[in-house]
């Protein structure tokens, strides 16, 4: 379990969250959600010791502040919104790094095979011998995943759960491998490790999220199960913007929802 | 670098695509092997004509002519032989300050001699030879043989750190902002050089511009023992630095949430590159280019692993110093050329190829 007990966090001089609590609780994938500027990366940036903060972070019952990179860093994993490299590395060569200090859980001879398996799951297989820099934005995105993935693969070691924090993980995806991405998140949570993950698309947070949280100028605006968050009250109260939860548009409009993957998949097993 | 790379296809079954460690334990082999043969080719050549397979000879029973012999190790083991260590500890230690700058940077053209971090340390070492007999005697006598490098490294210390903090914002560093912030310092470092410089006197005058051009000539024992240690310790210290260099590349943040301590990495590494560059250009003055050729070359061969491109770079610095300074003996022997500028005649094109040849992708 995460639990961010009332933090403030001030950058520039400028104070961006006011008193933010919150849980997230292993086996779960709890999203954040809120407008631009509403202080989401900031809370993930707190919780990965980027920004100073004041208030208590604990994680599985210990402050944050007080353990070690190296340890912190064998009990959970973070995805950047970009990142880019001045060196022409390998794809390989990249996920390789997630073994810098972390703790995989698999035997040491699967450890040689990790990074071309953590590709596979982000379906980048036979990636791993082209430069990072030739990749396009979408495909350096999920060889951070991958990277990541090689950091905390095993959700739970001995009965003790790790955590992915995801910074927009699918925001520069076609909807194939945002589909794709969000499984390998849930299906981490459903394994029994915590996920924390900062969403814009409001369909993929209904499809995929267990619990939400919503800021809004820096402060907790709602949170909870997304039946309870996904209201148009809140929804209006959060972006600004008057929102019909399951409305659909007049008829003839064409409208695409993730969801309907799921619809189609189930009809076919029917 | 794509395209100038290609992966060998043998093995490929054993060996994950993409990994390249292969590669560079293959270069790192073959670089201690490149390096034994400078070391000979630096005991064997030199203006006088010393034999070092005599002296050799002599100590394994074969020598005849005693007097010449002895002449010979006059030669071979008081200047030769800590002309060659100095060549291997400075040639090594100039390239793995330039690699460990261009790592903390998150730049390939980072360099000490380039970003003024050289002439900090030559500033420390002009105040020590224009006023260690005057005004800072106490100092002096205090450090003796090591006061040099030791102000040398106080300088460059200095400069590496206000240029850091000058260079970099939220871990981020703009390359232009470190290139102008090396220029600024390296000018103001210059210009305090310059009034000192002024007021030295004639033989003080002479030994700076030799000192100042870059040369081994001057290597005693003395300089080996001065120089060496704080060489050596930055070197090894720099050997636990590789993975976090690796990480470093990802950004602070990212290094951080991979498990490398970041601020004392850091200052490890500021420090690391402080003594190197100081303790050589205490000793040697102004050999550059060193410590931006060698990682740059070693990155097109092996990747920028600096698992293995610093052992590489320790020992093809070593090597291509020892081959300049060999060259710098024989070009117009019997006089001989200050090495900073044998360096400077391959490291300048050698710059212009790699401005010319840079890939936008890369964030140069």
């Amino acid at each position: 379990m995460i639990a961010i007990d009332s933090i403030d966090v001030s950058v520039g001089g400028r104070k961006i969250l006011h008193g933010v609590s919150m849980e997230a609780p292993a086996g779960k994938l709890t999203a954040i959600i809120g407008p631009n500027g509403s202080g989401k990366s900031t809370l993930l940036k707190a919780l990965c010791r980027d920004y100073a903060y004041s208030g208590t972070i604990f994680l599985d019952g210990r402050d944050i502040a007080t353990m070690s990179p190296v340890e912190i860093a064998s009990l959970r994993a973070v995805l950047p919104q970009s990142s880019n490299l001045p060196f022409p590395f390998t794809v390989r060569e990249v996920v390789a790094m997630g073994l810098t200090a972390g703790r995989p859980g698999v035997h040491p001879r699967a450890l040689q095979h990790l990074p071309e398996e953590a590709l596979a799951r982000v379906d980048l297989a036979g990636f791993g011998a082209r430069f990072y820099g030739e990749l396009s934005g979408g495909e350096q995105q999920r060889v951070q995943l991958a990277r990541v993935l090689c950091q905390v693969w095993e959700p739970v070691i001995s009965g003790v759960p790790r955590y992915l924090f995801l910074d927009e993980p699918v925001s520069s995806l076609d909807i194939k491998h945002q589909l794709m991405i969000m499984d390998v998140a849930k299906s981490f949570a459903r394994s029994g490790g915590g996920v924390i993950a900062v969403l814009h698309d409001l369909n993929l947070t209904a499809l995929y999220a267990d619990a939400i949280t919503a800021l809004r100028e820096g402060q907790v605006v709602a949170s909870g199960r997304p039946e309870a968050v996904l209201t148009d009250s809140v929804l209006e109260a959060v972006f600004d913007v008057p929102l019909k939860v399951g409305a659909a548009p007049r008829p003839g409009t064409p409208f695409v929802l993730p969801q309907s993957v799921q619809l189609t998949k189930s009809m076919q097993v029917a | 670098m794509a395209g100038t790379m290609t992966l060998p296809a043998s093995n490929t079954l054993a060996r994950p695509a993409g990994d390249r460690s292969h590669i560079g334990r293959i270069t790192v082999i073959g670089l201690v092997f490149a390096l034994l043969a400078a070391m000979v080719l630096s005991m064997t050549t030199g203006a006088s004509g010393a034999s070092a397979i005599n002296l050799v000879g002599h100590w394994l029973g074969f020598g005849t002519d005693d007097a010449a012999v002895f002449k010979d190790y006059a030669v071979i083991v008081n200047i030769r032989m800590p002309r060659m260590i100095l060549g291997v500890l400075i040639g090594a230690g100039l390239a793995v300050s330039g690699l460990l700058m261009q790592g903390l940077f998150r730049n390939p053209l980072a360099d000490p001699g380039l970003v003024g971090v050289s002439s900090g340390a030559a500033l420390g070492a002009v105040i020590i030879i224009v006023l260690g007999g005057t005004a800072l005697a106490p100092f002096t006598t205090a450090l003796g043989i090591w006061s040099l490098p030791a102000a040398a490294f106080g300088g460059g210390l200095l400069t590496t750190f206000v240029l850091y903090r000058v260079a970099t914002r939220g871990g981020q560093t703009a390359i232009a902002t470190m290139l102008l912030a090396g220029i600024a310092i390296g000018a103001l470092a210059g210009a305090f050089s310059g009034v000192l410089t002024y007021i030295a006197s004639e033989n003080q005058l002479r030994d700076l511009t030799f000192w100042g051009m870059g040369s081994l000539a001057g290597a005693t024992w003395i300089k080996v023992l001065a120089a060496g240690p704080i060489i050596f310790v930055a070197l090894a210290a720099a050997g636990f630095l590789a993975k976090g260099l690796n990480a470093m590349t990802l950004g602070e943040a990212t290094a951080s949430h991979l498990g490398v301590p970041v601020q004392r990495f850091k200052r490890i590494t500021i420090v690391a590159v402080a003594a190197a560059t100081g303790a050589s250009v205490a000793v040697s003055g102004g050999i550059g280019f060193v410590g931006i050729v060698v990682p740059h070359l070693l990155r097109l061969v092996i990747g920028p692993d600096h698992r293995y491109l610093l052992p590489a770079s320790a020992l093809l610095g070593a090597t291509f110093l020892l081959f300049c300074d060999a060259l710098s003996r024989t070009i117009v022997a019997p006089a001989e050329l200050p090495i900073g500028i044998v360096t400077a005649a391959f490291g300048g094109p050698f710059f212009l190829w790699i401005l010319l040849h840079r890939r936008s992708a890369f964030a140069w």
